[in-house]
């Protein structure tokens, strides 16, 4: 028998159907699988999730004493609810975020890339749609117990705009984060370790993104610097957009991500058809 | 006791030499870590820098924080670098090489590999150290002497603790998801001031998740001599060490050999 996956991905089919469609059609069957192939395991899905509770445990007591010790009801126009509502989503795009460069540069590493660029996809592509599956299930988990614990703590969440305004924003975050760990990935063409570039990167992300604190309580130079950075429309953006969801607000962080996205994405594309060019590969 | 030591010291050795074989690698990684933790503290500094202190904590205290836990950690998942991997060694069958030698089986599996890393996180430990001396402006010998006391206690528990969560991979099978919450609990917890929990946050940070006597008891300890602190640093060194040994050579009894064959490099 025959499944539609495998009738998308064979190369005839890509010379009798149409072209677009075929394109997606192919993307989407990669997606599809990766979402199916995570949902085989949901209790390692749900006990990953369960990270979510430390942070925000963690995060609570510390912004309680906080908030207590300052005696003010908000911070920079946030409350504690606000805050930790933000926070709730900052990690929760963290956390579910497919960290490819390490795939990426295992491959380019041991030779297996070699495997992949044969085959009728994309590389870049096949990547992106795998990670998309995988992002997408762990999100889910990460919202669903996240909001949980931060409802217990502080009251209910941001109104039905806040879900679907960071919903947008989200999955612009996980393309801009894709372009980032792309690049990482591709970096082992050229150097040997990819570590130390992913850890930076990460760190990058944890502070200068808003992972661990809101922009808003940074001092007003470094909150332009981090504001003029792609990696805090890859958390703040959507974390921010959650708990104020305004028109201008939203424009401002699609916006944010349009550019960076054609930025990073033109480096990728660049990156990539040059490290593709210089690769060698030695008998099979 | 010697004879384990030259061991032990011999272990190491060829773990340096073998990281010292692709040492770009090597490098990168070691201030690839460093800046990784720099990084992070500058949260830290940005914190302090609007709310001054919290419950007593101030920058100064997470610089010793910082210190002790970095260079405990790091000390830890260098020298004992399987400390990370036991549950995978157990769950794959692996720890069948270190069986079959007559060596002490769990000392020699936890040593025989180290971590590039962690060499980073030891030395930007002993930066944040010198950086809390400079800004505290009170520095002795003694406190020299209970840094490394510190350190040591803290690397005990940890490598301790991670031993006893993996030892249960004998018991239940594939650990690796408690495994890694297990580990990044105790890390975050250890990182964070311990005046920011209350009565009962605080007995689970001293007995199931220990990262009491990795990061705040001791560091606390450094800044300032307390004997009930010695005695509690001490006392949980000990403990969760025996605890861990006891455990493992328990859970050894019920390993099954996978009986593959394996190839040393």
């Amino acid at each position: 028998m025959r499944s539609r996956e495998a009738d998308v991905l064979s190369p005839e089919s890509r010379v009798r159907g149409p072209a677009a469609a075929a394109v997606v059609g192919k993307y989407w069957a990669i997606f599809r699988t990766q979402l199916v192939n995570s949902l085989a395991y949901p209790i390692d899905l749900l006990g990953r999730s369960l990270a979510i509770v430390l942070f925000m445990w963690i995060f609570m007591n510390l912004w309680r004493v906080t908030y207590g010790a300052t005696g003010a009801s908000s911070i920079a126009g946030l409350t504690l609810a606000d805050t930790m509502w933000y926070l709730m989503m900052a990690e929760a795009v963290m956390l579910s975020k497919r960290d490819l460069s390490e795939t990426i540069s295992e491959q380019v590493k041991d030779g297996s890339v070699a495997y992949l660029l044969n085959k009728p996809f994309n590389f870049i592509l096949y990547h992106f749609a795998a990670g998309l599956g995988h992002s997408l299930l762990s999100f889910g988990g990460n919202l669903l117990i996240g909001s949980g614990i931060v409802w217990l703590m502080v009251g209910p969440p941001p109104g039905i705009m806040g879900w679907l305004f960071a919903g947008v924003a989200v999955a612009l975050s996980w393309l801009l984060d894709f372009c980032f760990s792309t690049l990482i990935g591709l970096s082992a063409f050229v150097v040997e370790e990819t570590n130390a570039f992913r850890w930076i990167y990460q760190k990058f992300l944890l502070l200068l993104g808003g992972v661990l604190i809101p922009l808003d309580f940074f001092p007003a130079w470094l909150q332009t610097i981090s504001l003029n950075l792609p990696f805090a429309w890859i958390i703040y953006g959507p974390a921010r957009l959650f708990v104020d969801p305004s028109l201008a607000r939203l424009g401002q962080v699609l916006l944010q991500q349009g550019i960076w996205l054609a930025v990073f994405g033109g480096i990728v594309w660049v990156t990539y058809r040059r490290a593709v060019a210089r690769l060698v590969i030695n008998g099979g | 006791m010697g004879r384990q030591l030259s061991f032990l010291l011999a272990l190491w050795k060829t773990n340096l030499l073998s990281a010292m074989e692709y040492r770009v690698s090597f490098l990168t990684q070691v201030v690839g870590m460093m800046l990784n933790n720099a990084l992070y503290f500058v949260f830290w500094i940005i914190f302090f820098a609007r709310f001054e202190e919290i419950n007593g904590w101030d920058l100064v205290d997470m610089l010793f924080l910082f210190g002790v836990v970095a260079t405990g950690f790091g000390a830890g998942t260098y020298l004992f670098g399987n400390a990370i991997r036991l549950s995978s060694l157990i769950a794959e069958g692996l720890m069948d090489y270190y069986l079959s030698l007559p060596r002490p089986v769990l000392l020699h599996a936890l040593a025989s590999r180290s971590n590039a890393s962690s060499a980073g996180d030891f030395t930007y430990g002993l930066f944040s150290f010198g950086a809390a001396i400079y800004f505290s402006g009170s520095f002795n010998g003694l406190m020299l002497l209970r840094f490394a006391l510190g350190c040591l206690a803290a690397m005990a528990v940890l490598v301790s603790f991670l031993v006893l969560v993996q030892s249960l991979t004998f018991w239940i099978g594939n650990t690796s998801l408690l495994t890694a919450s297990a580990f990044n609990a105790i890390v975050t917890f250890s990182l964070y001031p311990i005046t920011l929990f209350d009565g009962t946050a605080k007995l689970v940070l001293f007995t199931l998740i220990p990262a009491a006597f990795i990061g705040a008891l001791p560091a606390e300890f450094v800044r300032k001599f307390d004997l009930l602190q010695l005695v509690q640093i001490c006392a949980g060194g000990a403990i969760f060490l025996l605890l861990a040994v006891f455990v493992f050579y328990r859970g050894l009894c019920r390993y099954e050999s996978g009986s593959a064959i394996q190839v040393r490099m």
